[in-house]
Formats: structure tokens, C-alpha cells, sequence
């Protein structure tokens, strides 16, 4: 605020953090150690810096695992450079000149956030804020009472400071927030009492009432909405999304202007309507079909992972096993090692533990190697069975849509017919009924009606083959990627596996070559 | 046949009564049992509310020369008509039976009651319901009249008294087997009532006893002599699902194919008699207990035949006559003859009586190498009622061990297992211990010796499951704690000497390490979740295993070792890198740093100094679980439950304090409700309304009356005050006339007479003031009442 504008802005650079941390750093003993190591600002949990004239917020992205922050006292404008302290639960603000909330949207970890006296006049951009406690908003410019509604989200919002707005001279304003904040536990630093409580629901009852019904109806259209799009990827998962319905027959005549047209011609109308209700029909079978193979797929990539993890468990236990009891045997035979006067013994003694050692190493990797290869033969199987499952839903779906093909066929077939004896009728003048002015032009002569009737029926073809063309891609690709995935896994597992081996190995040969070292010392 | 004797049982409806003190004779002559269930009842209701236990004042008293027959009721003594034909059909259903099988063992049918009248079994058994819900089922009654009973054994383990002996010597025989009979009557009827079974059986047992042949079975002489009555319960009835024996002495059930069970001669209950006719080679195993099936048992009395053989009709006495006249050529007799009331008093059982259950409250079985004591509850002021103490050797002279049973005690103590050979004593805490004390074993009371306690660990705070201790460790197991603690092993190094004694207060033994194992904390990583910690506190090392990762064998380790010296500068050394071993399963840079192993390092020695506080808290509390086991030995307090009016002390209070308020405000009421003015009214003719004059003139009367009472009752008090004074005088005239002559003892006899009468006199003196302070308004008060009374408030208003 004013008082610090005598004195220079300052920039947060690496200096003033350096010796921010240093100081704020551990105590005692500890500090000559930090002193010593240096202190990465990745560690640094809390960091204080007030009364540093700071203008803008710097260079605060190494500090990812900050916890607390404190920036107060500051003549700091603008909310910004705190995007990365995603960690962040305590953030002190106040005493500064911002004048609009912002910047905060990856703070979702933030439980205290104050920004009290400073020039804000707008609650909002909060959202992300889901876990906040305490916001204190003293001292600004905020007017508005509507502000306290978009507070109501906040559930965990127990503490509030509004004091010094224009809003709090306002006469009903603490019974206005009690009322609409109902589990606000504390308002400007002071316990809401029973008695205030009361008093504010039966002020404001009704529009709170209001209100609540309301949140409660956009609440109710949220999770429709949620569960409609769920389901919409279940059947995406099942590659079948838009078949449980007339959608993909409303997609093949939502562009083709011929056949939109071409309805207009006397029994067409019938004909697209009975050829609709089959093709829908053929739409089902194959989006149920769809979904009894999802679970099929889902079920026996269940198994195989169930069965996968088993035989895991399985080694794991037996070579945690064998890990316990050579470490039983380890401790024992460092310390006889280490009470062992005799050079020779000792010698002797070395080289026994180092073949044991070798020997666990054998152990472990033997059981590895056991678990590649029986795991291989039952990635190999599942691979088949899978790819069999998806050769076998894809051949279904073929057959299924060959079936819209023939409907279409038979359907152009018939159109066709209607169209020329239409023309017929129209050059004999026969046609009893008005055609739409749109459609008159098709039928100047044969040739243009039959274009027009062939180039609905390519478009129809077109949408189908599409459709399949998806489903089928999609699905293979899914496969494929499975397959890949689970064999990458397999080798990751193993390749982590053996490293764990080898570095529990080398820490115990390790312990053993220092017991060596200290007694040569000796 | 092997076969002893014949008795029979009935079951249904026994009459505990009789059994007490009747039945015994029966049972003493069989000393075999046979067990005869019937279902003749018609409902099971019925039934059910017939059963009865058998009597608990008898067993205590259980020789003839104890009961008193002339207080016995008449039907002990003599038989009525119905029972004396009864007797003459029993008799030449006898005759016949020896003449057709001279072999077998004359049948126990009419024994001698207590007074020497002979009974037909049958009539000794009275179908009694008792108002206790344990005497319901079977298996608890049957317990209850185990208990009840005790067993005296027969003058000749083979014979029981023979019917036809009866006159001459029942009492002799008078046992108490007889009483466990009408136990098993009871239990059977209970079952009977439950399964509702219809058919009743007769069972003859050859005279194997179990319990005799168990004790010697291979040396017994008398194996297959010895008689024996028990309950045969019979299936069909309360969902009985097939039948079985119950063993009067032991409450025990018994299959019917149990090979103690060596034969039956016969059966009965309180509706008929039946005697096996079957083959007892193989012991009971091949018997078919269908009582309706004439071959095998041969039936005493016709009617209740048909209801054995129809096992699916319940009421089969009315069908019965059709088919007597089959029946004719056997048993004349018996034709359409009915089984006579029983002549047995109804059992009654006082619940104190119920609840004390053996005899005196006290019964000693003796089992082979085992003895039982079972006692009533609150009949040892420590709560015990039972002890079982078995034996090394036959002649019980080597405790093997010993089991106590309490009830209602204070410290929640239900069982004391004592180990004599181990030393080992097992104390066994219901929930309830102010410690939550669940089991406790211990060779001593001393503590840092080797013990066992185990907790109800949901009671407590800690989560404490069990703590094992040895001289020199001591072990502790939680469940269910915020920190996730699971197990804690400390182990002790030799007391240092000092100058206190051996009290662990004042100097506890030093802490030479402490293990602690953790539960997986799922919010922690595993590598940052310790599994288990040691701290080497002698060697100033800490060792710390962190928990496995899910898909991991190996799990990081981490040891902190300090030293205390400085470097060869002298500076003190903070940390140093050779200060933290660790491994760690996926190395991680903020790890490696010195600040951080320090920062770890104090943490763990913060924890170090929790665990050693914790471990010395657990060593009080040792102590003081000590102490309060050995306060509680020795106060043996016992609890009472508030709904125990009788021994509950307070409710008891209470209750005679609302019955003397209600007593008081009864007489009370009584006092208000007098009426002065009734003498004077009565004087007056009745029925007519009063005159103002007549009002007065009862008023006036009514108060002069009163002023006369009232003179009269101060005269009265004068009298006696110089009655006493005079006597006193009198008295201390002669004493100084002769006080020369009085003996130490006269004149001690004086003093105390003087010092009475004093208190005599002065407590009249104290009255007559009293009175005379109170007679004017005694006087006020009743001339007020007379005014305001309704039925002179209108004529005396005037004067007022």
C-alpha cells in the first residue's frame, strides 16, 4: 500500500529466495548442516516473504513442494507466478494492491487463502479453490452482497473476514451471509452464535429456499447430463456409440439433398419409412452385439489379469521369502564377521557370505526368470484369444452391415422404379399431385432423375462403409494397442524386477566390502 | 440274557414329589432303570405345565428314619380302591410273567413307598409343570435334577428291593437313585413335552451301570449284574428327532446304541408298564423302542397300547377299546382298566430352593481321579461354585490340577485354572475388569516373572491385546490403534544395584532394546511407512525396515548410529554421512541429504524416548494390575443384580421405606378421617336436621369432653410421676437402713434402680410439662375444627 512508495520496488530474484530460505531454514545444529548442503527450493515446505517491497511475484516455480507462502506486506498488483506451487495450502496475500482475484486457478490444494486489505471488488475466479477453509476478504472494495451467493459453492468455507467492504455497512449483512452461508462457522473473526442463526434463517428463509431449489435443479441437470455422457462412453468403448437409435439413418439423409427430395414423390414417403424402421433394426443387432463383446473383451482381459497378478503375487511372496531368510543369515554371520579375530577365518568367513550372497542373486533371478517365461506364454495366449474375440465382432458387424447394404440396395432398387414412373407419368402428364418446385427440376429428363436417385444412393453406401470403416479401425487399433501395452508392461515389470535385484544385491555386498575395509583398517 | 432286572420308568409325567421321597423306594429295589417315555398327554401343553423337578429338601434327609410318614399325606399311607385293584392286576401280571419266564429277574412293579405301602410305579409319577424356564428342555433340567440328586449307594449293588418284598423292608433300601429316576422322569418329560412324543417305551437295562462300569470296567465282577434306572425320551414329540437316553446322576444324553447301556428289562411312565421282551445280546443297539408293538414289549395295561403304535396319533387312549377285546385272552383284567391318579404330592420348588439346587447348596461328585464340588451361587462369600480337582493317582491323594468357577464376582472372575505340576495358575476375567482384564496366567504374583495377561483390547484406550513378560522381556500386542502400533518387545538388561530395593518404581531395570512393529499405513508411501523399529539403545543404534512396496520384494532399511564424541578437532559432530545407513529401494535425491537423515534421525530418537516412557508405563501398569488382582483376591466382593430384591441391600432398604411411607400416610389418613363428633350425633335421633341449639349443645359437649380427656390424661401422667417418686423414695429409705449390712451386688442393684427411676421420673416430668404446654391448644385447635365443621358451620356462624 502507499506507505512502502517511498521505497524501491524490489524483484524476487534468486538472492532475496536464497536468503529468504536461509533464514526461514532449520535451526541449530540442523542450519550448520543446510548451511553446509545448501538448500534446494524444491524442499522448502513454508517460505516467508513480507515487507520486501515486492512488486510482482517471481520466480517462484522451483518451489514445488511449497506448502505455505506468505507475500504479505507487499505492494504486489497482480495475482500471478504461483502456478506451479500446486501444493500450496496456506497463502497470505494481505497488505497488497491487487485489485482482482486471479491466478489461482491450480491452487486446488489451497485451505487458507488471505487477502485481506487490498483493492479487490469482485469475488470470483475461485473455483478451483474445493478445499478452502478460511478466506479473508477484509479491507476491500467489495459492494456487491450477490458476491456472499458465489461463496455458497466453497463447502468446506468455514471462515470468513468481510469486515471494511461496503458491503458489511450494509444493516442486514451479517444475517445476509449467515443465512447463506449456513455452515459458516466464524464471520469476521467471530463466532457465529445460535442465536444469529436463527434470527438470519427466518429473515431470509424464503430467497434462500429459492435459491437452494434453484442449485438444487442445475445440480439435477449436472448429473444428468454427467450420466448421459458416461453412458455415451461405454458405448464408445464398445465402438457402437450412435447405433442404438436411427441415428446413422438420419446421418445418411442429413446430407443428401437428392433424397430429402426425392421423398416428395408420391409412396416414397411410405417406403422411406419402412426401409427406416428395418434399417434401425439392423442398428440394434449390431449395437447390441456390440456391447455383449465389450464385456466378453472386458471379461477375459479381467481374467487374464487376475491370473497375471496371481502368478506375480505368487513369486514375489516366494522370493520375499528367500530375501528374509538370507537376511536373517546376513546379520548374523556381519557380526560373527565382525567379531572374527583370525585373518584366515575371517577370509574364510568373507568368502562363504559372498557365495551366499551370489546364490540369492541365482535364487532371485531364477524365479524371475520363471515368471517371464510362464507369463509370456500366457500373454501369448491371451494375445490370441483377444485378437480371435475382435476378429470375430468385426466379422459380425461386416455381416451386419452388409445387411444395411442390401436394405439400402433394395431400397434404391425401388426408388428407382417410383422415380421413373413418376417421370413417366410427369411427360404423360398423368401425375395427379403438385410436386414441390424443388423437385420438378430432377425431372427434366430420365438421365437427371436417375443421377439423382444414384447419388443418393452413393452418398447412403458412403455413410455406411464409413461407419464400418470406423468401427472396425477403431477396434483393431484398440487391440493392437492392448497387446502392445501389456507386452511393454511385462517387460517394464522384469526390467524393474531385476534392477531391484541388482541394487538389493549390491547393497548387500556393499555392507560386506565395509565390514572388509574397517577391518583392514583395523 | 445278561438281564437283571426290570424297571421301568416312566417319563411323561414323573411325579417329583413322590420320587423325592415315594419313588426312591422303587428306585432303590431296581437300581436299574428303565426308561419308558409316553406321550399320552393331550396337548403338550398340558404336559409341559405338568413337568415337575423333583424336590430339594429331600436328598439332604435322604434315610428313612429322616422322614417323618405320619406328617406324609393320606394317599402315602394306605392305597385306594383303584390302587389295590391296580396292585392285584400287577401281581398276577408278575405271576404270569415268572411262570412264562422263570429266568428273568422278577419285575420291579409295586416297590414299598416310605410309609410301606406298596405302589404301582407307575402311580409315582406326577406330571408337574415348573415356573422356572431352565426346567423347560431336557438337557437344563436334566442338569438341574443332577444336581438335585445325590447318589447313595444301594445296600446290593444287584437287587433292588423286589416287589414282592416291598412290606417287609422298603425303608432299608430307600436311596437315593429313586430320586435321580424321577430326575430323568422330569427330563424325559420335558423332552416328551417338546418332541410331544406319543409313544411311550418301556426299556429294561441290564444292570450295567455306566458310571460303575466306567470306574472298573475290566475288573468289574458285577459288569452285567448291576441295576440302574435312567429316562428313555422318546422321539416324535417337541421335535425330538429320534430317542435317546439321559443319564439321571450325570445330565448326560446318551444314544440308545451307547454300549453302557447293557439291556431293559422294562419301562414305564405314568400311564403304563411295558417289559421288553427283545434280546439284549447286543446290549440296547438292536432295540425298537415302539412301545404299541405287543411282541417286543409286553404291556401291563391295555389301553395305552394302541397309543404306542400309532406313533403319529397323540391321544390314543380313547381308541384303545376297540382292540381290547383282542387282548382279552392275556390280560382279562386289565380290560378297560385305567392307571390310578397318582398318589404323589404336588412337587413345589421355592426359587431359593431352585437356585440353591443341590443339596444344602453343596453337592461333591467323585469321579474317577476327578472330584466335582458344585455349590449355589452366594454360598461362598468369594463367588465359588465350582470345583473340579483331578487327580494323578486313584486315590486322590495327587492334585493334578484344579478349576474354579465364580459367579458374580466384583473383579469379573469366572474361572481359576491351576496347574500343580507347571505351577501355572490361568485366571479367566469376564468383560468388566476395571483393567479389562481378560486372562491372566502366572506362576506368581511377583512381578518380572514369566505371565501372560491378555485384555479385552476394544475396552481399551491403548488397543493393548496382550502382553507376555519373562524375567527379562517383555512383549505387548495391539490392535486397532491411530498410530498403527501392532507389537512391542522390550527386552531388559540385570538391575543395576542401587540403593533402593528391588521396588521397580523407584529403580526400573535398564531398557537394553525395544522392537516395534507397525500395520501397513495406507496413506503413506511405503518407503516413508516404518514396518518395524529397533532401538539398540546400549549401542546407540537404531535400525529402521520400512514396509514392502506392493510389487517389491525388497524394503528400504534405514540405521542410525550416533556418536557422542567429537571429531579430531574436537568439534562436536552433528551428522555425518557414515551416521545413516540406508537402503533404499528406489534411491531418492532428497534422501541422501545430510539435513534430512539428521532431521530423521532426531525424529526417531524422539521416538525412541516415547517407546522407553511407554515400556516403563507398561511396567507400572504391571504393578498396578498386581496390586488390584491381590486387593480383589482379598476383598471378594460379589455383585448383586439390582433386580435381586432379596439379597440387594439397597433395593431392599428402599422398598421397606416406601412400604413404612405408604403404612404412615395409611394411618395417617385414618387419624384425618376421625370423627369427633360421632359419639355425640349417635346420641341425637337420627335422620333429622340439626337445631342451632342442638349444634351448641354438641359443640359444648364435644369440647367438655375433650377438656375432661385431656385433664384426665394429665392426671393420669401425675399419677404415675408420684407413683415413681414414691417408689423411689421408698427405695432410699431402706437402702440407708440398711445400707450397712448390703452386699456389693444389692447395692449395685440399687444404684442401677436409682439411676432408672431417675430416668423414669424425669422423663413423666418432662410429659406432664409437655401436656400441660399443649392441652390449650390441643383444646384451641378442636374448637376451631368444630367450627369449621360442614355439619355445624351454618348453625354456629351467629356466635362466631
Amino acid at each position: 500500500m502507499n506507505r512502502l512508495y517511498d521505497m524501491e520496488p524490489r524483484v524476487m530474484d534468486d538472492e532475496m529466495l536464497k536468503l529468504a530460505v536461509g533464514e526461514q531454514g532449520p535451526r541449530d545444529e540442523a542450519r550448520q548442516l543446510a548451511k553446509q548442503e545448501g538448500i534446494l527450493f524444491k524442499d522448502v515446505l513454508s517460505l516467508q516473504l513480507d515487507f520486501q517491497n515486492i512488486l510482482r511475484i517471481d520466480n517462484l516455480w522451483q518451489f514445488e513442494n511449497l506448502r505455505k507462502l506468505q507475500l504479505d506486506n507487499n505492494i504486489i498488483e497482480k495475482i500471478e507466478g504461483l502456478e506451479n506451487l500446486t501444493r500450496l495450502v496456506w497463502l497470505d496475500l494481505s497488505f497488497n494492491n491487487i485489485e482482482a482475484i486471479e491466478g489461482l486457478d491450480t491452487l486446488v490444494n489451497l485451505e487458507d487463502l488471505s487477502l485481506f486489505n487490498n483493492r479487490i471488488s469482485k469475488i470470483d475466479s475461485l473455483d478451483a479453490l474445493v478445499k478452502l477453509q478460511v478466506l479473508s476478504l477484509g479491507n476491500n472494495q467489495i459492494g456487491n452482497m450477490m458476491n456472499i451467493i458465489y461463496l455458497r459453492r466453497f463447502k468446506d468455507l468455514r471462515t470468513l473476514s468481510l469486515s471494511g467492504n461496503p458491503v458489511a455497512e450494509a444493516e442486514d449483512y451479517r444475517t445476509f451471509i449467515c443465512a447463506y452461508l449456513p455452515d459458516l462457522v466464524y464471520l469476521d473473526f467471530r463466532r457465529i452464535d445460535d442465536h444469529m442463526k436463527e434470527l438470519a434463517e427466518m429473515k431470509h428463509q424464503c430467497s434462500v429456499d429459492e435459491l437452494k431449489h434453484q442449485e438444487s435443479l442445475m445440480q439435477a441437470q449436472l448429473e444428468d447430463e454427467q450420466a448421459r455422457w458416461e453412458e455415451l462412453e461405454g458405448h464408445k468403448a464398445a465402438f457402437v456409440e450412435h447405433l442404438n437409435g436411427p441415428f446413422l439413418f438420419d446421418s445418411m439423409y442429413a446430407e443428401d439433398v437428392e433424397g430429402s427430395q426425392l421423398s416428395h414423390l408420391p409412396g416414397v414417403g411410405e417406403l422411406v419409412q419402412t426401409y427406416k424402421d428395418k434399417f434401425v433394426i439392423v442398428c440394434l443387432n449390431i449395437f447390441e452385439s456390440g456391447l455383449k463383446q465389450q464385456e466378453k473383451r472386458k471379461a477375459e482381459l479381467d481374467t487374464f489379469m487376475g491370473c497375471v497378478q496371481e502368478a506375480v503375487q505368487e513369486k514375489q511372496e516366494q522370493g520375499k521369502h528367500k530375501i528374509a531368510k538370507f537376511e536373517e543369515k546376513h546379520l548374523l554371520t556381519l557380526s560373527s564377521i565382525q567379531d572374527e579375530s583370525e585373518l584366515t577365518n575371517f577370509e574364510i568367513k568373507m568368502a562363504e557370505h559372498s557365495e551366499d550372497i551370489t546364490e540369492l542373486v541365482n535364487v532371485l533371478v531364477t524365479l524371475e526368470m520363471q515368471l517371464v517365461e510362464q507369463l509370456e506364454e500366457t500373454i501369448n495366449m491371451f494375445e490370441r484369444n483377444i485378437i480371435d474375440l475382435v476378429g470375430l465382432f468385426v466379422e459380425n458387424v461386416q455381416s451386419l452391415m452388409a445387411q444395411c447394404r442390401d436394405l439400402e440396395n433394395h431400397h434404391h432398387e425401388k426408388l428407382l422404379e417410383i422415380a421413373i414412373s413418376t417421370r413417366e407419368k410427369i411427360v404423360k402428364g398423368e401425375l395427379d399431385e403438385d410436386l414441390p418446385d424443388a423437385v420438378r427440376p430432377l425431372f427434366v429428363d430420365k438421365d437427371t432423375i436417375v443421377n439423382a436417385v444414384g447419388a443418393s444412393h452413393d452418398i447412403h453406401l458412403l455413410k455406411i462403409d464409413n461407419r464400418e470403416d470406423e468401427l472396425v479401425t477403431r477396434v483393431n487399433s484398440w487391440c493392437a494397442h492392448l497387446v502392445d501395452k501389456i507386452h511393454k508392461d511385462e517387460i517394464m515389470r522384469n526390467r524393474r524386477r531385476m534392477k531391484e535385484i541388482n541394487q538389493y544385491v549390491d547393497h548387500v555386498q556393499s555392507e560386506l566390502d565395509r565390514l572388509e575395509c574397517s577391518d583392514l583398517l583395523d | 440274557m445278561e438281564v437283571l432286572k426290570e424297571k421301568v420308568e416312566e417319563e411323561e409325567e414323573a411325579e417329583r414329589a413322590e420320587r423325592a421321597e415315594k419313588m426312591m423306594r422303587p428306585m432303590e429295589v431296581r437300581k436299574e432303570d428303565t426308561t419308558r417315555t409316553q406321550e399320552m398327554l393331550r396337548d403338550l401343553e398340558r404336559k409341559l405345565s405338568e413337568i415337575e423337578v423333583s424336590i430339594p429338601e429331600k436328598p439332604s434327609t435322604f434315610t428313612k428314619d429322616a422322614i417323618d410318614t405320619s406328617k406324609l399325606p393320606l394317599s402315602y399311607q394306605s392305597n385306594t380302591p383303584k390302587e389295590e385293584h391296580l396292585l392285584q392286576v400287577a401281581d398276577n401280571f408278575s405271576r404270569q410273567y415268572s411262570h412264562l419266564c422263570p429266568d428273568r429277574v422278577p419285575l420291579f412293579l409295586y416297590p414299598v413307598n416310605e410309609c410301606n405301602v406298596p405302589k404301582f410305579v407307575s402311580t409315582t409319577i406326577r406330571p408337574t409343570l415348573m415356573p422356572y424356564p431352565e426346567l423347560y428342555n431336557w438337557d437344563t433340567c436334566a442338569q438341574f435334577v443332577s444336581d438335585f440328586l445325590s447318589a447313595v449307594p444301594l445296600p446290593d449293588p444287584l437287587k433292588p428291593m423286589v416287589k414282592e418284598e416291598e412290606k417287609a423292608p422298603p425303608k432299608k433300601y430307600a436311596v437315593k437313585p429313586p430320586r435321580d429316576l424321577t430326575s430323568r422322569f422330569e427330563r424325559e418329560q420335558e423332552v416328551k413335552r417338546q418332541e410331544g412324543v406319543k409313544a411311550e417305551e418301556e426299556k429294561r437295562l441290564k444292570p450295567g451301570e455306566r458310571l460303575a462300569e466306567q470306574e472298573s470296567a475290566k475288573t468289574d465282577p458285577l459288569h452285567g449284574l448291576r441295576v440302574h434306572s435312567w429316562v428313555l425320551v422318546l422321539s416324535g414329540k417337541r421335535e425330538v428327532p429320534e430317542s435317546f437316553f439321559i443319564d439321571p446322576f450325570t445330565a448326560r444324553s446318551y444314544s440308545t446304541q451307547d454300549d453302557h447301556f447293557l439291556g431293559i428289562e422294562s419301562l414305564w411312565n405314568h400311564k403304563n408298564y411295558w417289559v421288553n421282551m427283545q434280546d439284549c445280546w447286543n446290549c440296547c443297539k438292536d432295540l425298537v423302542f415302539d412301545l404299541g408293538d405287543p411282541v417286543r414289549w409286553e404291556y401291563l395295561l391295555l389301553e395305552t397300547d394302541k397309543p404306542l403304535l400309532s406313533l403319529t396319533e397323540e391321544e390314543d387312549d380313547g381308541t384303545n377299546d376297540d382292540d381290547d377285546a383282542e387282548n382279552l385272552g392275556k390280560e382279562d383284567e386289565d380290560k378297560s382298566f385305567d392307571m390310578p391318579c397318582s398318589w404323589v404330592e404336588r412337587i413345589e420348588i421355592s426359587p431359593e430352593a431352585f437356585e440353591t439346587r443341590c443339596p444344602n447348596g453343596k453337592k461333591v461328585i467323585q469321579y474317577k481321579r476327578a472330584r466335582l464340588e458344585k455349590w449355589a451361587p452366594y454360598l461362598n462369600n468369594n463367588g465359588l461354585v465350582c470345583r473340579l480337582t483331578t487327580y494323578e493317582d486313584l486315590e486322590c491323594t495327587k492334585i493334578l490340577e484344579i478349576k474354579e468357577w465364580f459367579q458374580n464376582r466384583e473383579d469379573m472372575l469366572e474361572l481359576k485354572h491351576i496347574n500343580k505340576v507347571t505351577g501355572l495358575n490361568i485366571d479367566y476375567f469376564k468383560p468388566g475388569h476395571p483393567q479389562a482384564l481378560r486372562v491372566h496366567s502366572y506362576t506368581s504374583m511377583q512381578p518380572e516373572m514369566d505371565r501372560v495377561m491378555e485384555f479385552y483390547e476394544k475396552v481399551r484406550v491403548d488397543g493393548l491385546i496382550k502382553r507376555e513378560e519373562t524375567p527379562r522381556t517383555m512383549t505387548e500386542y495391539y490392535q486397532g490403534r491411530p498410530d498403527l502400533l501392532s507389537y512391542r518387545h522390550v527386552n531388559f538388561g540385570p538391575r543395576i544395584k542401587k540403593l533402593a530395593l528391588n521396588s521397580a518404581e523407584s529403580n526400573p531395570r535398564p531398557v537394553v532394546k525395544i522392537t516395534e512393529r507397525f500395520f501397513r499405513n495406507p496413506a503413506k508411501p511405503a518407503d516413508e511407512d516404518v514396518a518395524e523399529r529397533v532401538f539398540l539403545i546400549l549401542d546407540e543404534r537404531i535400525q529402521l525396515r520400512y514396509h514392502c512396496r506392493e510389487d517389491h520384494l525388497t524394503a528400504s532399511k534405514r540405521e542410525f548410529l550416533w556418536r557422542t564424541e567429537g571429531d579430531s578437532k574436537g568439534n562436536k559432530i552433528i551428522m555425518m554421512p557414515d551416521m545413516c545407513l540406508s537402503f533404499e529401494v528406489e534411491p531418492m535425491e532428497h534422501t541422501k541429504k545430510l539435513l534430512y537423515q539428521y532431521e530423521a534421525m532426531m525424529k526417531v530418537k524422539n521416538e525412541e524416548k516415547l517407546a522407553r516412557h511407554q515400556a516403563w508405563e507398561s511396567e507400572l501398569e504391571v504393578l498396578e494390575i498386581l496390586k488390584l488382582r491381590e486387593e480383589e483376591e482379598e476383598a471378594r466382593a460379589l455383585t448383586i443384580s439390582i433386580y435381586d430384591t432379596k439379597r440387594n441391600e439397597k433395593s431392599k432398604e428402599y422398598r421397606e421405606a416406601m412400604e413404612r411411607m405408604m403404612h404412615e400416610e395409611h394411618l395417617w389418613q385414618a387419624e384425618a378421617q376421625l370423627d369427633y363428633l360421632a359419639p355425640f350425633l349417635a346420641q341425637l335421633p337420627p335422620g333429622e336436621k340439626l337445631t342451632r341449639w342442638q349444634a351448641v349443645r354438641l359443640k359444648d359437649e364435644c369440647l367438655s369432653d375433650f377438656k375432661q380427656r385431656l385433664i384426665d390424661k394429665a392426671n393420669l401422667i401425675q399419677a404415675w410421676f408420684e407413683k415413681e417418686t414414691q417408689e423411689l423414695q421408698k427405695q432410699q429409705q431402706w437402702y440407708q437402713e440398711n445400707q450397712v449390712t448390703l452386699t456389693p451386688e444389692d447395692e449395685d442393684l440399687y444404684l442401677s434402680y436409682c439411676s432408672q427411676a431417675m430416668f423414669r421420673i424425669r422423663v413423666l416430668e418432662q410429659r406432664l410439662n409437655r401436656h400441660k404446654e399443649l392441652a390449650p391448644l390441643k383444646y384451641l385447635a378442636l374448637e376451631e375444627k368444630l367450627y369449621k365443621d360442614p355439619r355445624l358451620v351454618e348453625l354456629l356462624k351467629v356466635f362466631v
